[in-house]
């Protein structure tokens, strides 16, 4: 006899003392079919517990047979209790477990089919039918027999339950009376998990849109063979999140197209709520058929007038099998270590890797809780409660684009509502998608376009009050503290630009990790080179720092653009690195119309056929926007300075003429005359008269975003050489100068050219790595590393900071909360790009933006 | 930072002992790492002249003392300027003859005036010259002033913020020193780090004798005393100012009176928002109106909120007293506390929003808040004709003001079909102007 065993849950055995439970599982076990840790036996536990296995009262006086009873009934209760605690962890860790116990009572196995369904593993139950003949004659064999009369009271209360079994709930109940007779047959895997080093590629809500379905595997690099199977010619194979039929054009087709790849093995297809509605439909019961479920059923009476009945039973049949036995979810497994859950609609992490019916009623329609006013169901956010470091991909509820949310990913596109449709490539995580080729829905709630008009709503500001996390995709949660937060939306609604428009922040920078080793410098190239080098990245490009105010330009192909991504007719805008608009009104109209102009002239919306382009620059001069600042402090010290310095050097110039000893004061004043003149030669330097547009420069040295991608992959020298194309397009844009660092050579070189651009007076260079975003074992490193040149820093760290005296002690300046901000504010600056990217809501790319203005409301030393 | 003490006539040669400085001998002591130094330019019968001066260490007054300061720079006019920081390094070399304690032998000639011309510099003060001029003119002195240098390459700026001082009179030295200590810390613009009841003494015992009768004598004692009363000069220095103020103050309490009058008559007055609540003045005479059960005040600005909250706890004892409940805030984001309330105001508060904004602004209200009262105000532009305005708007942090056309206009544009909306005026009506203040009532309508 086959006994079919689950790959997890509980096996329990039913029978009588001496039917031969324990005996069985000893062959098993000594025959390797069994491991001995999966076996729980109650007469184990009762050892455990007590010492004892058996206790007999049988022959003795009624007062001490009683109490020995009451002892032996205190041992079992304690035993059990221990052995169901470990079954139960056993359970939830999707563990097979076989419990050796009688089993007589239906209390006792409830007990056990409860525990199983609490932890959504099936249980199966082997029962052990033999003759009492047989139970007494082996009883007597025994070494502490149990006794005629308690084998044969043992009998007669299995005899009475042995019909009731069957209908307890069991997965399966084998019925043994030939232990000779039994054949184990288990799965060694998990049948929810699939292998994926050959390539899976997951597959969104296909909703019948069958020619966008070959399409994408078209796409994806399927061939059709001569069997009219789409095959991978590298072994990949495709995986559907469920809902192929229903409210789109040929589900029939595309459910045919399934049967026939699942059945042969070339694909996967996972349950969800119109499959599962199909199949119960299909299965004779009494379900409506709405939502678009109504087109399946014309389908088939199309068919069947095609076809005719027989055909039409058959293929109704076989449909309904692939339906029903489409498993609830699937694990993707890389080296055999299982990284991908696939779900339709959701799934708690506890749900991973178990069937029951529970589970597959979450992972069909998610989370719900009630309907809303157009009854429509209310769907709730599972994806807050993923915990686990497993990526969970999936569908039902649609988004313009694939949204990364807490280690969830959904991919379905909405291509039946004239969105698209999307594929996920594994273990490759790239996305492969194909637009709808009409709006198949015709409906009027379409969940793309309510997606759209709510996209820009104000965002709940009971998401930030309290201090909030982000999870970024590359430093993980990053944690907004509530009492930087407060500020930060005083800021948000009082200075700042709309919060639809302000996308991106960009991060703070920090300066050379070590000061320089040199006597006379505060900072210089080596110490960043060092500190990328011994984080492992050989190539570096140094780009010249411009000194002005840093300035991100979201600009728009034209004024319908600037409605569609932000809500509201524009060419776009131009704000600070505290988000306040950087012109006034008049000036950002008339250079955005500059810088228009010469895109347009350009092609530039076209050739990349993109809406907008997302700039990060430095705009100059320096007093362009910090004209106060310069005035009230640069120009004013300055003043003083020299006033102060040049009468005391004068007096002692004429003091020292009867007292020598002033000597020493002396020269210790011209040479501070000298700094304060330093001082004021070097603030000059980055500022210059504005008469109008013609005298602003932009240098525009990272290019962030386009309507349907970031840059965030591209080197260094690919934005660099953006910057110069964009500045032959535009006359305020500006060139960066730049060089690459990747040998000592080229180390020299760019020391060299630091050195001359600061000794004129640039503010110096900025140490990028290679790629924009770079790591280190895996960690996030410094973004950038700004270099700045001796001159420059008189406006820094003081005009007399090079005095020995003074720069010894700038020296010991720690740039550690630097570097942690810099990585925070970097890792929320391109999660919450990408979230623009991806159409999502203004709620969630404003937790990124709030999370940088509140982070650096944190006080650190500005001098950094 | 230095002065520079001359003197010239007869005798001139004892200030060296009133000083208790030898002549021949150059004095330098350091404090913190600040040298306080001084040397004799000139001695002799007739003329002597000497300076005292302060080499400051940058570091330690802006990193290790910045917070005393409140210096947040290493590029700070601190380190060069006389200030009150300045006259504490200075105390002990001048202990002397600030006290008026030389030795025995010349006690005699701490009160013997000699003809002075005390140098000091650089100044920067947000004084006019004549101010300063006004400040010691009435002491005696001659006043000379002379500024920095503003050869820049770029335009930034006309005349420069670093003045030199010389004032030429007849005096005591020790007098001549301690007015200097008193108006040194008057006339630096700087705000001064805390001033203790030691400070005030001080300026009572250096004052003695001329302070008391100067004519002016209180504008000197408000700014050598500045922590008591930071920021309430500008109101009194500028008498237009303070007439603007005086009739924002006036059109403020009728706007109030005007919304408290609405809301006291309308059926449905148990909860009520009251946006951009700033210090809580409406909030709070809300807080007394018969029948009101809530009052949510919302505002984006923790510091304007915890004075509200003060504001608040003064009067929470008064009967029939609801205390409003600050919640922070702005119409930019959604907040699900505030829907369905009876009344919502926005008082003064529009005309702050870019005007493009406001639709979405609009909407969340009308149709997420559904308040069944909203209560707008805004000035009427027109009417800044009566105040003899030229082109600017009333409050430089307005981003519209609207007639009355374009505000009814605007209103009929935003209301839902749920609402009905109905307009009123504040203040002194013009025959031809209209309101200084228009309002319009969103009301929406029954069983929506």
């Amino acid at each position: 006899m086959n006994v079919f065993l689950p790959f997890s849950g509980i096996v329990l055995l039913i029978g009588p003392s001496n039917s031969g439970k324990t005996t069985f599982l000893k062959k098993m076990i000594d025959s390797g079919q069994i491991q001995p840790s999966e076996v729980v036996s109650s007469d184990y536990f009762r050892i455990l517990v007590s010492d004892v296995e058996f206790l007999d009262w049988n022959h003795r006086p009624k007062d001490e047979a009683d109490r020995i009873f009451e002892e032996y009934q205190q041992i079992s209760a304690e035993a059990f209790s221990l052995m169901d605690t470990l079954i139960e962890k056993r359970c939830k860790l999707n563990k097979l477990t076989f419990i050796d116990a009688t089993h007589l009572y239906t209390d006792d196995r409830k007990r056990y089919i409860a525990l199983a369904r609490n932890h959504h593993v099936p249980i199966v139950s082997i029962v052990f039918d033999l003759d009492l003949s047989v139970l007494l004659e082996r009883d007597e064999m025994r070494e502490k027999p149990r006794g005629k009369r308690r084998v044969k009271q043992q009998y007669q209360v299995f005899k009475r339950e042995r019909s009731l079994i069957k209908k307890e709930g069991y997965l399966a109940t084998y019925f043994i009376q030939n232990l000779q007779d039994i054949r184990l047959i288990r799965r060694n895997k998990n049948p929810l998990e699939l292998d994926a080093s050959n390539g899976i590629d997951v597959i969104g809500d296909i909703h019948g849109c069958y020619n966008e379905l070959i399409q994408l595997l078209n796409k994806l690099g399927y061939e059709r063979n001569a069997e009219d199977l789409y095959i991978h010619p590298e072994g990949r194979k495709f995986l559907s999140l469920g809902d192929i039929m229903s409210r789109g054009p040929e589900s029939l087709k595309t459910m045919q197209f399934f049967l026939r790849h699942v059945n042969e093995g070339h694909a996967y297809m996972i349950d969800s709520n119109h499959g599962w509605k199909i199949a119960r439909w299909l299965d004779g019961r009494n379900v409506t058929l709405n939502h678009g479920d109504e087109l399946v059923q014309e389908e088939f009476v199309q068919y069947e007038r095609h076809y005719g009945e027989e055909q039409t039973i058959k293929l109704k049949h076989a449909i309904k099998q692939l339906l029903f036995e489409a498993p609830s979810h699937y694990i993707l497994a890389k080296n055999s270590v299982p990284t991908v859950v696939c779900t339709h609609a959701g799934i708690k992490d506890e749900f991973v890797g178990k069937q029951s019916y529970e589970v597959s009623d979450y992972c069909r329609f998610g989370d719900s809780e009630g309907l809303d006013n157009n009854g429509k169901p209310v769907r709730k956010d599972w994806t807050v409660h993923h915990h686990t470091s497993a990526l969970i991909l999936w569908g039902h509820d649609p988004r313009p684009k694939p949204i990364i949310n807490n280690n969830t990913i959904n991919i379905d596109q909405g291509v039946v509502f004239g969105g698209e449709l999307t594929a996920y490539r594994y273990p490759e995580k790239e996305f492969v998608s194909v637009k709808a080729v009409m709006d198949y829905s015709k409906g009027d709630n379409n969940p793309l376009k309510e997606w759209e008009q709510k996209r820009l709503d104000p965002p709940n500001i009971a998401k930030f009050l309290n201090g909030y996390t982000v999870s970024t995709e590359h430093l993980g949660e990053v944690h907004i503290p509530k009492e930087h937060v407060i500020p930060s939306i005083d800021t948000v609604s009082h200075f700042t630009v709309p919060i639809e428009e302000l996308i991106y922040i960009p991060p703070t920078m920090s300066p050379t990790p070590k000061p320089s080793i040199l006597d006379n410098y505060l900072e210089h190239p080596k110490e960043a080179i060092a500190y990328y080098r011994d984080k492992g990245i050989q190539r570096m490009v140094a780009e010249k720092k411009h000194m002005g105010s840093r300035g991100i330009l979201l600009l728009f192909k034209d004024k319908s653009a600037g409605q569609k991504y932000i809500g509201h007719e524009t060419l776009g805008v131009i704000y600070t690195r505290t988000g306040r608009r950087f012109f006034d009104i008049g000036l950002e109209k008339e250079i955005l119309l500059r810088i228009n102009e010469g895109l347009l002239s350009y092609n530039y919306f076209t050739k990349f056929d993109t809406d907008y382009v997302l700039l990060d620059a430095e705009i100059m001069p320096w007093n362009l926007k910090a004209k106060e600042l310069i005035r009230n402090q640069y120009v004013h010290v300055s003043e003083n300075a020299i006033l102060d310095r040049s009468i005391i050097t004068n007096k002692l110039q004429e003091a020292v003429k009867i007292n020598v000893e002033l000597k020493q004061w002396l020269s210790e004043y011209d040479a501070k005359l000298e700094n304060a003149l330093e001082f004021k030669e070097i603030f000059q330097k980055y500022c210059w008269n504005i008469e109008g547009i013609n005298q602003i420069q932009i240098a525009p040295f990272h290019v962030l975003a386009h309507r349907d991608k970031t840059f965030f992959d591209k080197p260094h020298t690919w934005h660099m050489e953006m910057n110069r194309e964009f500045a032959k397009m535009v006359d305020v844009f500006v060139e960066t100068e730049y060089m690459v660092i990747d040998d000592l050579e080229s180390e020299e070189e760019v020391i060299k050219w630091w050195e001359s651009m600061t000794a004129d007076g640039h503010e110096g260079i900025v140490i990028k790595p290679e790629f924009f975003i770079a790591k280190s074992n895996g960690k996030l490193i410094q973004p950038a590393i700004k270099v700045r040149g001796r001159r420059y820093l008189h406006i820094i760290y003081g005009m007399d900071y090079l005095l020995p005296k003074n720069l010894e002690r700038l020296k010991k300046r720690n740039v550690d909360k630097k570097q942690k901000l810099a990585l925070k504010e970097f890792s929320l600056g391109i999660e919450g790009i990408k979230r623009f990217v991806h159409g999502e809501s203004i709620e969630r790319i404003h937790e990124c933006v709030l999370g940088t203005l509140a982070l650096e409301s944190d006080p650190v030393d500005p001098r950094l | 930072m230095q002065l520079t003490i001359q003197a010239t006539g007869e005798n001139v040669e004892v200030i060296s002992y009133l000083l208790a400085k030898n002549p021949n001998n150059i004095y330098e002591r350091s404090q913190n790492g600040h040298f306080i130094r001084m040397f004799y330019n000139k001695f002799s019968d007739e003329i002597m002249e000497v300076t005292f001066f302060v080499t400051p260490d940058p570091i330690e007054l802006s990193r290790n003392r910045a917070k005393n300061y409140d210096i947040t720079s290493y590029i700070n006019d601190r380190e060069f300027v006389v200030s009150s920081i300045f006259c504490s390094l200075l105390r002990s070399a001048l202990g002397t003859a600030l006290n008026g304690k030389p030795k025995e032998s010349y006690a005699s000639w701490v009160e013997h005036p000699f003809l002075f011309e005390f140098s000091f510099g650089p100044l920067a003060t947000d004084l006019l010259d004549h101010e300063i001029i006004d400040i010691f003119q009435p002491l005696g002195y001659e006043v000379k002033i002379s500024y920095g240098e503003t050869d820049y390459q770029v335009k930034l700026k006309e005349r420069s913020s670093a003045r030199y001082i010389s004032l030429k009179g007849s005096t005591t030295l020790q007098n001549g020193l301690r007015q200097l200590f008193v108006l040194i810390p008057v006339l630096d613009n700087y705000k001064h780090y805390y001033i203790d009841e030691k400070e005030t003494e001080k300026v009572e015992r250096y004052g003695e004798g001329w302070l008391h009768t100067h004519p002016l004598r209180d504008f000197i004692l408000r700014r050598a005393l500045r922590f008591k009363e930071l920021y309430s000069e500008l109101e009194e220095n500028n008498n237009n100012l303070f007439k603007e103020q005086q009739k924002e103050l006036r059109l403020n309490e009728l706007r109030y009176k005007k919304i408290i009058d609405y809301i006291s008559r309308s059926r449905m007055k148990e909860t009520i928002v009251d946006f951009g609540s700033g210090e809580g003045n409406l909030a709070l005479q809300l807080g007394l109106i018969n029948g009101v059960r809530e009052i949510l005040a919302v505002e984006p600005s923790e510091s304007a909120m915890l004075k509200a909250l003060k504001r608040f706890d003064a009067i929470k004892q008064s009967d029939n007293f609801i205390v409003p409940t600050p919640i922070i805030g702005s119409l930019f984001y959604y907040d699900e506390r505030l829907k369905s309330k009876d009344i919502m105001i926005l008082c003064e508060v529009i005309e702050h929003i870019d005007e493009f904004r406001l639709p979405k602004v609009m909407q969340t209200i009308l149709s997420e808040y559904q308040p069944k009262l909203l209560i707008i105000t805004t000035p009427n532009k027109e009417y800044n004709q009566v105040y003899e305005m030229d082109e600017a708007y009333r409050h430089p942090d307005h981003r519209f003001e609207w007639t009355r056309q374009e505000f009814f206009e605007w209103c009929y544009s935003q209301k839902t079909s749920n609402y009905e909306v109905a307009f009123d005026g504040i203040g002194d009506e013009h025959v031809k102007y209209g309101f200084p203040t228009q309002m319009c009532l969103f009301i929406r309508k029954e069983g929506q």
